[in-house]
């Protein structure tokens, strides 16, 4: 895009044209950041839902003053001799719509459609209204009207890739449900069953995934761009969700193992165990491994609801132990969640790790963990290390 | 001697694949309008709301 925002810099600023960006990705403060970084002051709307139905990107479409599209492949080169110098007539075919949701939306009445016709598009497009424009409080209607689709037609791809998009997006508010995660990869897994070459999908499915063979660099960008925002005395768009795991492919260029094996902190299991003041949830990208094959595991650390204890940040970060079984190997066998500054907080730790599993194994495999953190009490005061055991296990087909 | 007769009851099974890659806007075909949210406000922004200038549309991801 930098070449594009380059070559039409002084048209735009001569109001000879309009550069109008769509971005397909999750989280819209990363394409913020990145505007912000190259200078982009054009605006960008969010598809995170894909309703353009576009199976790829970058897409670059010259449109005449009619709406009319003249160039789906435009050249920079030629750009202004062969669409901003030429005139062009109202002579179009028209296309098809795209059911995108009119705005403002009608919940009530694409509500009432929908349950009256009770057809897997109805509920998808009611669906789709409130997931763009229902903002957080209506991702839990969004999930059920997407719900609703896929039940009426589970080959409903786009339904199925929605209902990803809304489970990961609750899964990252305070009204997350357990599972909320998992269910996005599947529903994820899903829809790219149904179409596998949907090129978006599968970026969304691999943010999450192990490293790819040759890893693709998602946000390795972000690090550069924070710096180079601040040298010019500006303050980066903050990321509400810091880019992580797969979604970097820096140092990593391939599975790398564990070299230096680091001590294990608790070896004789002599740390108290927490009674139940921390769930922990695991989440492993692909769903089911190939043998020989890798897998990331997201393991999630949240408060459990009735908990009166909060994170005691005054001392060392939540680790996580790992204890790979016999020939399978791991990226790294110690892990540190991120340290808020705060000195108490009571949010969703994650960390993550990458198992590649033995050639030879079959079906599940089981790789024990446990966790070590710090708690202290709202009520009594008291504070206290515990440890958290916990088994993932990774499904071998 | 009585007999049964059984209709055949047979249930069709509605489901339809939805591919998602419906073909996109070709040369010479009017583009279709949308509404999203800018990422600068959140605020909605039409395609339509262009209608008049020459416009570069491009769809991208910042990774």
């Amino acid at each position: 895009m930098p070449v594009w925002h380059d070559t039409t810099k002084q048209w735009v600023k001569d109001g000879k044209l309009v550069l109008l960006g769509v971005t397909q990705e999750q989280h819209p403060e990363r394409c913020k950041l990145f505007a912000q970084w190259k200078g982009f002051t054009w605006p960008i709307l969010h598809d995170p839902i894909n309703v353009l139905e576009s199976n790829a990107v970058p897409i670059v479409m010259a449109i005449d003053e009619h709406g009319i599209v003249r160039s789906t492949r435009p050249n920079p080169r030629t750009f202004q001799a062969d669409f901003l110098d030429k005139t062009f007539g109202d002579n179009a075919t028209n296309k098809p719509a795209i059911p995108t949701p009119a705005y403002p939306p009608k919940f009530n009445e694409l509500k009432a459609a929908a349950e009256k016709a009770n057809t897997f598009g109805a509920w998808r497009r009611y669906g789709d209204a409130l997931a763009l424009w229902g903002g957080d409080a209506r991702v839990i209607d969004a999930i059920a009207a997407y719900q609703k689709a896929t039940q009426l037609n589970p080959k409903d791809g786009p339904a199925w890739f929605r209902l990803g998009v809304c489970f990961r997006k609750r899964y990252e508010l305070s009204t997350r449900q357990p599972d909320d995660f998992r269910s996005a990869v599947a529903s994820w897994g899903t829809a790219l069953d149904l179409d596998p070459n949907q090129y978006i999908w599968r970026r969304r499915i691999q943010q999450y995934g192990p490293r790819l063979d040759k890893p693709y660099p998602f946000y390795d960008w972000v690090p550069e761009a924070e710096e180079a925002i601040r040298k010019r005395g500006e303050a980066p768009v903050p990321l509400p969700v810091r880019p992580d795991g797969a979604e970097i492919a820096q140092p990593t260029r391939a599975f790398a193992v564990a070299k230096e094996t680091p001590k294990d902190p608790d070896p004789q299991g002599k740390v108290t165990r927490d009674s139940g003041s921390v769930a922990c949830e695991a989440v492993i990208v692909p769903a089911s491994v190939k043998a020989g094959q890798s897998a990331r595991v997201h393991l999630t650390f949240r408060l459990a609801p009735k908990t009166t204890d909060h994170w005691n940040n005054e001392a060392d970060p939540l680790r996580v132990w790992v204890n790979p079984p016999e020939k399978c190997v791991v990226n790294a066998r110690l892990i540190e969640a991120e340290l808020p500054k705060s000195v108490t907080s009571s949010e969703v730790r994650t960390v993550g790790f990458e198992v590649q599993v033995p050639k030879d194994a079959t079906g599940a495999l089981r790789v024990p963990v446990y966790a070590l953190y710090h708690l202290c009490d709202d009520v009594g005061g008291q504070c206290r290390f515990v440890r958290l055991d916990a088994t993932v296990e990774l499904l071998v087909k | 001697m009585s007999r049964c007769h059984f209709i055949p009851f047979v249930v069709a099974a509605c489901t339809f694949s939805t591919p998602a890659n419906a073909a996109p806007p070709a040369v010479g075909e009017r583009h279709p309008d949308f509404t999203l949210a800018d990422i600068a406000d959140g605020k909605p922004k039409s395609l339509s709301d262009y209608r008049g200038k020459k416009l570069l549309l491009i769809q991208f991801a910042s990774w």
